[in-house]
């Protein structure tokens, strides 16, 4: 018998199997009224309850009022900073701003001072980022820069972390997606909290709002 | 993983005796506790969502054959390949042909406890291949050569000063100062090479998700996906309890894991991965392998120990535990250490090795209270304290006075007169109303003294109450 034949049946022979269909409407039922057990939002609005959010786990926060605001944004930080030179995610909502004046490029070096990457979904309750894996998408911009900056787009912003659950299921799952809440950060030294363990050291969320100019 | 070890007694001693390792212990403890209470009263409807944590994995439990055949189906379909382990020995052999099937010279690895419960880091030294651990406090353990102490801070027991010494001794340069941050930016300097030369990253799981073959792991620093995405291979060791029904499941889950763990909301990075690098993807492992694990787990589906498979690894119990925070993880001597790793470790190295875990416990029942899926721990201890008595484990002295202890109780005259002779000799020993020695009861003694008692009995006061009402 192979192992996963004993364990299946050790498992079966403890708790039979029940009617599929049963267990899958028992599984939904499980998450039925979800207001009663998920904290209240910490705003009216989602920006403002994002923006409280991840400001409190020590992430930066701009609003902008479109896309095209972004390029000016991006070089007011790196100028704030001190930094020279901006690694891009080759999303095209990215690719195709105005980036004249800063000195961009495409790979991702293994001590990158910055880097400039895009949200897919902002989740209000947790203050958090979601970015999927992809040909435009590679997971590293998240994880190698020191500085990471994020555009997350206002339209992208979910409630809950039940919402973006749903639009994960509905589309074809990415190879990775990621929530990121907050720069990388560790308490392993006695519990004191240190930020910049592996990955960035600085967050910073550029909010986009919703006056796009039409591409 | 049972490594020869002094019995439970001299480890405790040993770690009572250590006042650095006190320090430290309170250290991390104390903050967690804080913590952990701020971000519950932050959350009002935590109670809810406890009910709802502990809902959703009881139901899980019950169908856990149907969870699992959904799951290595989703997984199958995503691209990675499920292998399944009945045991540890099973478990650690199949790593270790995956790391030498890809020629791998370097592992990276991501904190996983159930790694640390297969000997995963012995089996890979064994097989000739360099491990790097690029957890923070796994990197601190694997240079003192020591196993974790705490399953979410492995390094708990160490203060800053003694972390200092072991990165000056390690770390090329060393760091320029022992304050923690400029030693964790020492570690992020000597990690960040590893992470990109690595031919295989092996991680744990803390969900495994039914609906869509992902595994999810949680983690503050981001060493998960630096392990993960650069090598060709990954590997995710998972215990097959780790389930949930779908990705909404696991989102309930987050919410009172990480609050019970370290007073976050979330962790930094929540992260599910779910196959290998698809065709045009920047980056990610051409390979991914899946292990799941049963090494005692059925058995605990089957028996008394079913609440357990429960746990969804927070560590609030030891954060709590009042032994715990005397003695700190070591002392157990499990993989798993404090109240849910003496429920475990029994299961996982046997009761007759493991017999003197579930008897260090106060039954104070905080660990209950906080856990956050209603695990009810006290009451699985005496459980193993019972199997233990049956299966005539405890040493021959103590069989023999707790036989006598209820001969006497058995006949109520005998024992209240037992009682009523007691309390009166009691007293003679009595200073300031306090007994500061005993008699054969120096074990006791030696760390606390007794009130005096009053010299009469619960019965004889009670009785005389009783007339005085009359």
């Amino acid at each position: 018998m192979t192992a996963r034949d004993t364990i299946l049946n050790a498992v079966l022979a403890a708790c039979p199997a029940g009617d599929a269909r049963a267990v899958a409407d028992a599984a939904a039922a499980l998450l039925d009224d979800p207001d009663s057990s998920r904290p209240p939002l910490a705003a009216p609005g989602l920006p403002e309850a994002f923006t409280l959010k991840a400001t409190a786990l020590g992430a930066s926060v701009e609003r902008v009022a479109n896309m095209a605001s972004v390029p000016e944004a991006v070089a007011r930080y790196l100028e704030r900073h001190g930094l020279v030179g901006l690694s891009v995610q080759p999303a095209p909502a990215l690719t195709a701003l105005d980036w004249t004046g800063i000195a961009t490029h495409d790979h991702l070096a293994a001590d990158e001072p910055a880097a400039l990457g895009l949200a897919l979904y902002g989740i209000a309750e947790s203050g958090s980022l979601v970015v999927h894996s992809g040909p435009d998408a590679p997971i590293l911009l998240s994880f190698l820069p020191l500085h990471h900056i994020v555009v997350l787009r206002e339209s992208t912003l979910l409630p809950w972390l039940e919402d973006y659950a749903a639009r994960l299921e509905a589309a074809s799952v990415p190879r990775n997606a990621i929530l990121i809440t907050g720069p990388s950060g560790t308490t392993d030294i006695e519990g004191s909290y240190v930020r910049g363990a592996h990955g960035p050291g600085f967050l910073h969320i550029i909010i986009t709002g919703t006056d796009d100019i039409p591409e | 993983m049972n490594v020869a070890l002094p019995p439970f007694k001299e480890r405790a001693r040993a770690a009572l005796a250590d006042r650095t390792l006190k320090l430290a212990i309170d250290r991390t403890t104390g903050t967690a506790e804080a913590k952990r209470a701020a971000a519950v009263a932050a959350f009002p409807e935590f109670d809810a969502a406890r009910a709802r944590g502990r809902a959703i994995k009881d139901h899980v439990i019950a169908n856990l054959g149907h969870y699992l055949e959904m799951f290595e189906r989703n997984a199958t379909a995503s691209g990675a390949h499920v292998h399944w382990a009945v045991d540890d020995a099973e478990a650690r052999a199949i790593v270790t042909r995956l790391c030498l099937d890809a020629k791998a010279k370097v592992v990276t690895r991501s904190k996983s406890m159930l790694g640390e419960e297969i000997g995963l880091p012995h089996a890979l030294a064994d097989a000739g291949i360099e491990r790097v651990e690029t957890d923070l406090a796994e990197h601190i353990i694997q240079l003192a050569g020591e196993t974790p102490s705490h399953i979410i801070w492995p390094a708990m027991h160490r203060t800053r000063e003694q972390v200092a010494e072991l990165f000056n001794a390690s770390h090329q340069p060393p760091p320029e100062a022992d304050d923690p941050a400029t030693m964790v930016q020492s570690a992020r300097r000597v990690l960040r090479e590893k992470f990109l030369g690595a031919d295989v990253g092996i991680s744990g799981a803390n969900f495994l998700v039914a609906d869509t073959g992902a595994t999810c792991t949680v983690t503050n620093e981001g060493n998960a996906e630096l392990t993960t995405t650069p090598p060709r291979v990954h590997i995710v060791t998972a215990g097959i309890e780790k389930i949930v029904p779908s990705t909404a499941h696991a989102m309930a889950l987050l919410r009172i894991l990480v609050r019970s763990a370290t007073g976050g909301e979330l962790t930094q990075y929540t992260t599910f991965h779910c196959g290998p690098k698809r065709p045009g993807d920047a980056d990610g492992p051409e390979e991914m392998h899946i292990v799941l694990v049963d090494n005692g787990r059925t058995k605990m589906l089957a028996g008394e120990f079913r609440e357990m498979l429960r746990c969804i690894r927070c560590g609030a119990c030891m954060n709590h535990c009042v032994v715990y925070r005397q003695i700190g993880g070591h002392a157990y001597g499990g993989t798993y250490p404090g109240p849910m790793g003496s429920v475990l470790t029994p299961v996982l190295d046997g009761l007759a090795a493991a017999r003197d875990l579930p008897n260090a416990c106060t039954m104070n029942g905080r660990c209950a209270e906080v856990c956050p899926v209603g695990i009810p721990i006290p009451t699985l201890l005496r459980a193993w304290r019972r199997r233990s008595w049956r299966e005539r484990l405890e040493p021959g002295a103590l069989r023999a006075g707790i036989g006598l202890w209820a001969q006497v109780a058995y006949r109520p005259a005998l024992y209240r007169l037992a009682s009523r002779i007691g309390v009166r000799a009691l007293r003679a020993f009595g200073r300031d109303g306090w007994i500061g020695s005993l008699p054969l009861a120096g074990g006791w003694t030696a760390y606390r003294d007794l009130p005096r008692p009053s010299g009469r009995t619960f019965m004889e006061q009670y009785r005389d109450q009783q007339k005085g009402r009359k």
